[in-house]
């Protein structure tokens, strides 16, 4: 049987919906706390990503200051293999509204 | 040849830093270490302030550029050194803190570990705390931060954690209110008077796993360096999970077939099991972790369900999500186009009256009254800039009505709700982040594409962002609302934004399942903050800087964009038609190039050349609509006075009137707020409930205090139209088109750098098509169905 881990990975590739991290954890039986160290592990192993498109269009720390970009929770995906890393984000500090 | 595989050890911190040296005082060498470890932001530091007062020492540890904070704590009459190691999730070897916290640990020996945790959160915590254990070094432990813990209805059964954790002391402790903190004392000073005992916990690793560690173990303890080091049951752990900063030491010294057993042993392991070691050693650490927690932790008031837990069961519904979010919108775009109302009158009333005079009466004391520096400022600058400036109010109350959805929470659940009606189309499930960024401003949605890591979805993100409603787009909206849709403004704004979103989300599926139909959706985990009342402080620093970014916008392009539509309407297009700044608009330069675009827009009832020139404008930016709609109907007075004609102006009498104007619009927008709510309730069937109407203006009242532009706009349309109630419709065709038509200048730039420039022809000409399309289908259907 599928580690508890591994099932966590399996959701993702699984999954038929947007899912929050409390309804995931709810569903592998484990508190958000355990799910949030799993995650972080799989992160750290490059199996998953986590973006925070809120701050930065979910790629720079310099637009985080953008005022502009809606606040939106982080959000975490799969990494595809050879997937190249993510572009910066060109938007200055000093972005205006179009 | 083997004589060290350690870093060099930390036994010297760098030296202290100028304003922290005059507490600084060096432990003294006989003096127990004390090690504090834990996760970040658990309240480590919170605890070491409060158990060494200010008898600190800061530097960075050797090397790094990592903080190293020493302090002496005197409990019982003896002098301890606390080490305040840096927050770590583990002690792995991914980061300098990790590697600093496990040297420290393994080196330096230090009498005893505090580990402390986030009681609220310890089975996150507690990974950390498992791996110290494994270490074999004396542990404590203290449930930091309990008070928020006991919040949340958490208890926690401490004999029985000490008791599955081998015996380890277990405190709860408050660091912030020095709660805990004279218990925490107590029991070190009990771990230091007994001899040191590392607690008897060991894991069960379960076969193949347990076999390999077994063995290593045995290889580890034969040698006499590596055994005095290190625990051997702790290095063979380590080399199963492949930790790359002990393999490279050990290289360094010689233990190459150790190494060898090792990976041996690892492919022995994934080759039996289907699982790498490092994911079978982490996974078993999770479920030892669970069993001590169970029955350790009692919920006292819920079932681990929270408040959040409970309004996003409806909220963030798949299915009730959806109407949810549209009456949350339907609320927000109330609020945007009714509070701000009665300010963006007062503000254009100021602008197009007092200021305007004052600026004639100026002109006319330096002799400049009637040449064409007046026109450039008045009808240029200020009726161009000002008729945007004039819109502050309304994004202003948009952005406080968008920071309040962030600030509470509900904007991520919206995310959610949006994300699952994309995946239904058949859109990438991540599409709705660039989307929902759009509804401030198109160019960083364009550039927030780059979240999509397939080119393909990119692409079709991108494609779709324009047709999400920027808050530049909003003015136009807004201004039209007023001058023909009164009380409905607010639902025929909201009207707009749900057209914007189902032509975006119609385009979508089209290229679905045309242009990129192989892509497969990608699923998301987001991380739902949990709902709260709003920060207000947050909220107007939130609203502030946005709006700031505005005026920062009419202040430069705007106002470039006014002085060069009043130089176009300035200069003859032919000779003898007049002469530069005297010249009938519509034999403008900018006024043929308008005519000639006209008839295009005849299908769709505003056929008017003046709307076809604001429309031309409008790619600029978009707000750029209502500065060219405000200098153009200046030009063409319909009132009975000449606008450069300006009576000499009565500054007190018009301070007067202002203060005067101003409390009304106070009163007006009070009473608009509060009307949000009956007005949404009784959207509800059968629901009609009274809305407050004792500040609503009088008839001639409010005659007075329309706006010359508001006026005007009805007198055009319907002018062009030939009727009043076309004169509606061809208002609303005008709206529908700006919402869809080509991206102004900034985003295309944006899209030709990410998409290339055939790319964004492409979506130009689609969104042109697209928008004249619907401006013709709303002018002509409404023709159809006999609303005109």
């Amino acid at each position: 049987m599928a580690t508890v881990l591994r099932q966590v990975l399996q959701m993702f590739e699984r999954a038929e919906a947007p899912l929050s991290v409390r309804q995931m954890a709810r569903e592998l039986e484990i508190t958000p706390a355990m799910l949030d160290g799993m995650l972080a592990y799989w992160v750290r192993k490059g199996k998953l990503r986590r973006v925070q498109p809120g701050q930065a269009c979910g790629t720079c720390g310099k637009a985080a200051r953008c005022p502009l970009v809606a606040h939106l929770p982080p959000a975490y995906e799969l990494v595809r293999e050879g997937e190249p890393p993510l572009p910066p984000c060109p938007l200055s500090e000093e972005h205006h509204a179009n | 040849m083997k004589t060290c595989c350690s870093s060099p050890p930390p036994k010297t911190a760098s030296p202290p830093r100028p304003a922290e040296a005059q507490h600084a005082q060096p432990p003294t060498a006989t003096a127990p270490v004390i090690a504090l470890a834990g996760n970040p932001n658990v309240g480590k530091s919170t605890l070491f302030n409060a158990l060494t007062g200010a008898r600190q020492h800061v530097g960075n540890w050797p090397g790094k550029t990592v903080e190293r904070k020493e302090g002496i704590a005197r409990i019982h009459d003896r002098d301890l050194t606390i080490v305040d190691l840096p927050g770590t999730y583990s002690l792995n070897a991914y980061s300098s803190e990790e590697i600093i916290t496990r040297d420290f640990l393994v080196n330096e020996h230090p009498s005893l570990v505090i580990a402390v945790v986030d009681a609220a959160n310890l089975e996150r915590n507690l990974y950390l705390v498992v791996q110290v254990l494994e270490l074999g070094v004396p542990l404590l432990l203290a449930l930091n931060m309990a008070d928020a813990a006991h919040k949340r209805g958490l208890r926690f059964d401490l004999p029985a954690l000490s008791e599955r954790l081998g015996g380890v002391p277990v405190v709860e402790t408050v660091g912030s209110r020095n709660q805990g903190v004279d218990a925490l004392r107590e029991r070190i000073h009990e771990c230091l008077s007994r001899p040191a005992a590392p607690p008897q916990v060991a894991i069960d690793y379960g076969q193949p796993l347990e076999r390999e560690i077994a063995a290593l173990e045995k290889r580890i303890a034969a040698d006499p360096i590596l055994s005095r080091q290190f625990r051997p049951r702790w290095l063979a752990l380590k080399l199963l999970e492949n930790d790359e900063d002990l393999r490279a030491r050990l290289e360094g010294a010689g233990y190459q077939e150790l190494l060898a057993a090792a990976d041996q042993a690892a492919a022995r392991v994934a080759e039996q099991s289907g699982e790498d070691p490092e994911t079978l050693i982490t996974d078993r650490r999770y479920t030892f972790i669970a069993d001590v927690l169970r029955g350790v932790v009692q919920r006292t008031h819920d079932n681990g369900e929270t408040l959040s837990d409970k309004i996003d069961r409806v909220a963030a519904h798949p299915f009730w999500g959806v109407p949810i979010f549209a009456l949350a919108m339907w609320v927000v775009f109330q609020f945007t186009a009714r509070v701000s109302a009665p300010f963006v009158d007062w503000i254009a009333a100021v602008l197009e009256g007092p200021l305007s005079d004052w600026t004639l009466a100026l002109l006319d004391v330096l002799r400049l009254g009637h040449s064409w520096v007046a026109s450039l400022l008045v009808e240029g600058v200020i009726a161009g800039v000002g008729g945007v400036v004039a819109f502050v109010p309304v994004l202003a109350s948009l952005y406080l009505a968008m920071a309040i959805l962030e600030d509470t929470g509900y904007m991520a659940r919206s995310a959610l709700v949006m994300d699952g009606v994309m995946r239904k189309i058949g859109l990438h499930g991540k599409s709705f982040l660039p989307l929902v960024v759009g509804f401030g401003c198109t160019v960083p949605a364009v550039y927030a594409t780059r979240t999509l890591e397939n080119e393909t979805d990119r692409k079709l993100t991108g494609f779709l962002t324009p047709f999400i409603s920027c808050g530049a787009r909003l003015p136009v909206y807004v201004v039209f609302s007023a001058a023909f849709f009164g009380a409905h403004a607010g639902s025929f704004i909201f009207a707009l934004y749900v057209l914007g979103i189902a032509v975006a989300l119609g385009t979508g599926w089209l290229l679905k399942h045309t242009v990129y139909r192989h892509v497969p959706p990608q699923p998301l985990v987001l991380e739902m903050p949990p709902y709260r009342l709003p920060n207000w402080p947050n909220i107007a620093r939130q609203v502030w800087t946005r709006t700031k970014s505005f005026l920062h916008n009419a202040s430069t392009i705007i106002l470039m964009s006014s002085v060069v539509i009043w130089l176009l309407l300035a200069l003859p297009s032919r000779p003898g038609v007049g002469r530069v700044a005297d010249v009938p608009p519509h034999d403008s330069v900018f006024g043929v190039v308008s005519r000639a675009l006209a008839p295009l827009f005849k299908p769709a009832g505003f056929g008017a050349w003046e709307a076809s020139g604001s429309l031309m404008t409008g790619f600029v930016a978009k707000e750029v609509v209502i500065s060219t709609m405000s200098q153009l109907y200046v030009d063409e007075p319909s009132t009975d006075q000449a606008p450069l004609e300006a009576e000499r102006p009565d500054l007190l009498a018009d301070l007067g009137e202002i203060a005067r104007s101003f409390g009304q619009a106070t009163l007006l927008t009070f009473q608009e707020a509060v009307n949000i709510a009956p007005r949404t309730l009784s959207l509800l069937p059968g629901v009609h409930l009274p809305e407050l109407n004792a500040f609503t203006p009088s008839e001639a009242e409010e005659a007075d205090n329309t706006r010359t532009l508001e006026l005007a706009l009805q007198r055009e349309f319907t002018q062009s139209a030939g009727s009043p109630a076309r004169g509606e419709l061809a208002a609303a065709a005008f709206n529908v088109f700006v919402l869809l038509y080509v991206p102004c200048t900034a985003t295309v730039a944006a899209m030709r750098q990410e998409f290339g420039t055939r790319w964004t022809l492409t979506q130009m000409a689609y969104a042109l098509g697209v928008a004249w399309l619907f401006a013709v289908l709303a002018y002509q259907g409404g023709l159809l169905l006999g609303v005109a």
